[in-house]
């Protein structure tokens, strides 16, 4: 269906930026992503994510708000003690009236997901998740003031074969907003089809300045099955 | 051979910049390469940054006149649609 006057008015600029147009943000509009983890990087992310007009956001974080939690641009003293799902949604819905933003509930079915692991373990059980859905999923990494988006296309070596340990520095919140914007941006370019190849592919941000990298397959690794040729049911 | 005659029509006139481009590129991609929409726009800016960025964006502009007939301070615009805008499909 055609975007109609308010969502021209709305994503005006963003229409006109190279591989947009109106097919594209009806596919954005069109978009279901559970944004989960846990991290740092999550708010940031799921901000970008309303802003851009991704249609129906999940919010997956079942934690309460806490003093110094990060996420200070969208929550505020009231929500101290509010589930920060419920919290985050608010906020999104706030950003972009357009959007449905709500927290997580089982059963929801999503077309992708961004995940934003409070930890790579908690990282890489999400994203097993969504290969095993055969999920488009982003997942963004939070290192000190920097970090790494790892971008899954449907079929492409999985995130457990794509990272690598980092310096392993304690989050930030300028890395969380850092790599956060980016994943978000990542995940907008794999739904629309504009991200250039390759696709499947790994942004470093390492002392304010990215790196790609094409990523690869380990040996061995469960994601060479049926799904990583599409071919799984 | 069938002289060119606009196959859609667009009234931004109540819009502003960007909007009043972004509308016509939304219209441009709904028709054929090669076929014509026919813009009606306000003198000013309009006037001047619809054509501008069509041919910037791979379009070409047709005709680009006053039409007092449609309203005081009126401009017509035709714009031929280029081969520069793809059709986009799930990835």
């Amino acid at each position: 269906m055609a975007l109609s006057d308010a969502e021209v008015g709305r994503y005006a600029r963003q229409l006109l930026l190279p591989g947009m147009g109106e097919a594209a943000q009806v596919i954005l509009r069109e978009a279901r992503v559970r944004v989960t983890g846990g991290g740092i990087a999550l708010a940031p992310a799921m901000y970008y994510l309303a802003a851009a007009g991704v249609g129906t956001l999940w919010i997956d974080d079942p934690d309460e708000v806490k003093p110094g939690a990060g996420a200070g641009f969208a929550l505020g003293p009231a929500d101290l003690g509010r589930p920060r799902g419920a919290a985050l949604a608010e906020f999104a819905r706030r950003a972009n009236g357009l959007v449905v933003a709500d927290p997580f509930r089982p059963g929801s079915r999503p077309t992708a997901l961004l995940i934003c692991g409070a930890s790579l373990d908690v990282s890489r059980a999400i994203a097993d998740e969504a290969r095993l859905l055969q999920l488009p999923h982003v997942v963004a990494d939070v290192d000190g003031q920097g970090g790494a988006a790892t971008s899954v296309p449907l079929g492409a070596p999985c995130y457990s074969c794509a990272t690598r340990p980092g310096l392993g520095a304690a989050p930030t919140a300028e890395g969380g907003a850092t790599v956060g914007a980016l994943a978000a941006l990542e995940l907008i370019l794999l739904l629309t089809g504009a991200s250039l190849e390759p696709r499947a592919r790994r942004i470093e941000v390492f002392r304010g300045t990215p790196l790609m990298r094409a990523t690869t397959r380990q040996p061995g690794c469960a994601c060479a099955g049926p799904a990583a040729a599409g071919l799984a049911p | 051979m069938n002289p060119l005659v606009p196959v859609a029509r667009l009234d931004v006139r109540a819009h502003a910049c960007p909007v009043t481009w972004v509308k016509a590129r939304i219209a441009l991609s709904r028709i054929g390469e090669g076929e014509v929409l026919e813009v009606l726009l306000r003198d000013g800016e309009p006037r001047e940054n619809v054509p501008r960025s069509a041919e910037e964006d791979g379009h070409r502009v047709m005709r680009l006149e006053p039409a007092p007939e449609e309203g005081e301070g009126t401009w017509r615009a035709w714009l031929v649609r280029g081969a520069s805008m793809e059709d986009r499909a799930w990835p």
